[in-house]
């Protein structure tokens, strides 16, 4: 007869339990989908453009699929780009999911194998039809994962770009005019400063430092530069024309005032409140604040394009990816169709987004027609720059160091456009 | 031969069995992975590629990874150093001062204010900081117009001149609150007679402290310094929200830099090699501690 003595029973037990737990937590379910539901995450704000339009198609694909149920997970920017890795590479991966586009990002997940290649879906569905070339440049990822060519690893819905939005009430104040070339743009700073008001709302501690660097650097630039620069086509010279004029002159713009040296620890929500509270006349950035901006300014406000630059930042927006472990491929392609079709493609155009597929004539706020007309020249003018932290990964965080040295002035630009080159050349793929 | 039933010297080893596997799951096993991923080159995602001590002599020439050190030391001074000397002033304040002449129960909601930082989440206390320091309209700088000190006013997160201090000097005020508790507590366990016969001997208060409270609270002391410094040189949160390292590098830490190269760069190699020098160091300066703590302990 085997005697159980009391503390190995105890022990026992606390290794069943511990077993146990082990055993919840390592469950992998593994099985196929049943075709009855959807799980969806993205990460736009319920009151945003996206956010809004991505609720209503999640409406019309319950009415559209009768039975089947949608999963929807709210998730974090953040939590998303840190964690998409391991999430996809288990068998917790969603059917569905929205990601951020670029070399580093999607192009990485892609080249590991982590992705559906939709391209039978995107052909099938005339998905490519609907979107113009310089927006699918970021839909597409070869076999190093460098966007541009190569097979469909997501679909946009939306596209975004960079502007310069401005305080029409500050202008006439001051008497300052609303510029259409360069030089006009230089003045109004000058005039804003001679006012003592310090004209541009900048954040030296997030990106909008870097896209003003990157938005002076394009004024020099044509889609030769870009694709040398984002899609590795040549190689990348940051002592170039361009980039030594971009640092030099947003370097100038510290010294003169325009950019306020007290910026450089600013968040980009300092800078969008900044405007916001009419402290400053002037802010250059992207068009996801416009939908804010509507709701928020207290003043009348405008936005036009960069004066004196052909190119501005801006792309595709986020894709809707499908993780290659997804167990309901099939409701994940007819998601993604629904979300294209014009009734969604409206609901983005009215709530202050960029639709790629809208019918002009159903976009009825003044405001949102501007925005839409201004993407549309934009993209139909191949002038969709993409964004300076794409080409290598890490990059955000060496830009947005490097831009604060110019706006402290605790490095030269020449300095700061060699450190600029060693990140790049250490980070971009060698062949 | 005859089987004889299995026997431990000690039936209670046996309890240890839970915890022990629970400590190799969450730690030793980890920590071995980390170890082994910090010798190949991995994007966190794919096959890892084997990579030797490649990253540790990438590592050795790398200025961020030996600046973020130096940053590190600093936060020794401002997390361990400061709050334990000024622990130490406050807590026999209090002890002595407070509490003799104004009563227990004032020392009590001065030690509770003290320690509130400590129970905050360091997010929203590093948010509320990044308001108090804000360059335009922070509360810091209105305080300095307001009393005609305009002129010292300052970007304090965002001049690299200043953003090290001044994380320094947050820290300082979340990390207060412990040693005062921890040594308010010693001063408690001090016997009163020691201080009765010094005084009677014509000693003043700093001597009695010197020389009395002092040898008195050493383990306390030891445990604090030990715990402030893991402490400091782990720090993560607060740099994370006040200032992510920047402006420019100023303030990056090992921790952070070890967390920006794993999920900014993508670069979970060279990340873990990060994370394993920081732990050897943690353990190395923990060992040193506490046998620094059991000798004189032993001498005592």
């Amino acid at each position: 007869m085997v005697k159980v003595r009391r503390p190995l029973a105890l022990t026992a037990a606390a290794l069943a339990g511990v077993m146990l737990m082990t055993s919840c937590g390592s469950s992998d379910g593994g099985a196929e989908g049943d075709g009855k539901t959807l799980k969806l995450w993205h990460y736009e704000a319920p009151n945003s453009a996206m956010g809004i339009a991505w609720n209503q198609a999640i409406e019309e694909f319950k009415k559209s699929h009768p039975g089947v149920k949608v999963e929807f997970e709210a998730k974090g920017f953040e939590q998303i780009q840190k964690t998409a890795s391991m999430v996809l590479n288990s068998s917790n991966a969603p059917d569905l999911m929205e990601y951020n586009k670029g070399n580093a990002t999607a192009g990485l997940l892609a080249k590991q194998g982590l992705l559906t290649d939709l391209t039978p879906q995107v052909t099938k569905n005339g998905w490519d039809k609907l979107l113009s070339p310089s927006v699918t440049t970021t839909s597409r990822y070869d076999a190093q994962g460098v966007m541009g060519s190569g097979n469909w690893y997501g679909v946009p819905n939306f596209g975004e770009y960079t502007m310069v939005y401005y305080n029409k009430d500050l202008f006439a104040k001051n008497d300052v005019k609303v510029p259409t070339t360069f030089d006009e743009f230089e003045q109004a700073l000058a005039a804003f400063k001679a006012k003592g008001i310090t004209p541009l709302a900048n954040g030296g501690a997030e990106y909008p430092a870097h896209q003003y660097l990157y938005q002076l650097a394009l004024t020099k630039a044509d889609r030769a530069w870009v694709d040398s620069f984002e899609l590795y086509k040549g190689k990348a010279d940051f002592h170039d024309a361009a980039w030594t004029y971009a640092a030099n002159t947003l370097s100038d713009w510290v010294k003169k005032g325009y950019i306020a040296k007290t910026s450089s620890g600013a968040k980009a929500e300092d800078a969008g409140v900044s405007f916001i509270s009419g402290k400053s006349p002037i802010f250059f950035s992207g068009s996801w604040w416009y939908g804010r901006f509507r709701d928020e300014n207290k003043f009348k406000w405008g936005s036009f394009l960069f004066p004196g630059s052909k190119l501005t930042l801006g792309s595709g927006g986020n894709l809707w990816v499908v993780p290659k472990n997804a167990k309901n491929k099939q409701l994940a392609y007819d998601f993604i169709d629904i979300t294209m079709k014009k009734g969604i493609q409206n609901t983005l155009g009215n709530n202050g987004g960029v639709p790629v597929a809208a019918e002009p004539s159903a976009i009825t706020d003044p405001s949102s027609k501007e925005l839409i007309e201004n993407f549309n020249k934009v993209s139909s003018g191949d002038g969709l720059a993409f964004y300076p932290d794409w080409p290598v990964p890490g990059f955000y965080d060496v830009l947005v160091s490097a831009t604060q040295k110019l706006i402290t002035g605790s490095a030269s630009p020449d300095a700061v456009l060699d450190e600029l080159q060693k990140a790049y050349d250490a980070g971009a793929p060698t062949s | 031969m005859s089987a004889r039933p299995l026997r431990l010297r000690n039936p209670y080893a046996l309890y240890l069995i839970p915890g022990v596997i629970a400590f190799l799951a969450v730690v030793i096993v980890p920590f071995a992975m980390n170890i082994y991923f910090s010798l190949t080159h991995w994007q966190g995602v794919g096959s890892p590629t084997w990579a030797g001590l490649e990253n540790y002599q990438e590592l050795m020439k790398d200025s961020r990874f030996w600046e973020s050190f130096r940053h590190s030391v600093a936060m020794v001074l401002a997390m361990a150093v400061i709050p334990t000397a000024v622990g130490l002033v406050v807590a026999a304040a209090l002890f002595d001062f407070i509490g003799k002449h104004f009563g227990s129960r004032l020392a009590g909601v001065l030690r509770a204010c003290f320690y509130l930082p400590q129970v905050l989440p360091i997010t929203v206390a590093g948010i509320v900081w990044s308001w108090i320091l804000a360059p335009e309209n922070g509360s810091l700088n209105e305080l300095l117009k307001a009393v005609g000190l305009g002129s010292l006013q300052q970007d304090w997160l965002g001049d690299p001149k200043f953003a090290l201090y001044s994380v320094m000097a947050v820290m300082v005020w979340v990390q207060l609150g412990f040693p005062v508790v921890i040594f308010m507590a010693g001063l408690q366990r001090v016997d009163p007679s020691l201080h009765e016969a010094a005084e009677l001997d014509g000693t003043n208060w700093w001597q009695r402290f010197w020389h009395v409270t002092l040898p008195q609270i050493r383990p306390e002391i030891h445990v604090v310094m030990l715990w402030c410094t893991i402490a400091a040189l782990k720090v993560f949160g607060a740099v994370y929200v006040l200032t992510k390292g920047g402006p420019a590098d100023a303030t990056i830490v090992p921790s952070y830099f070890s967390f920006s190269t794993f999920f900014e760069k993508t670069d979970v190699g060279y990340g873990s090699a990060i994370a394993t020098v920081l732990t050897l160091i943690i353990l190395a300066l923990t060992t040193v501690g506490l046998r620094f703590q059991s000798r004189s302990e032993d001498a005592r």
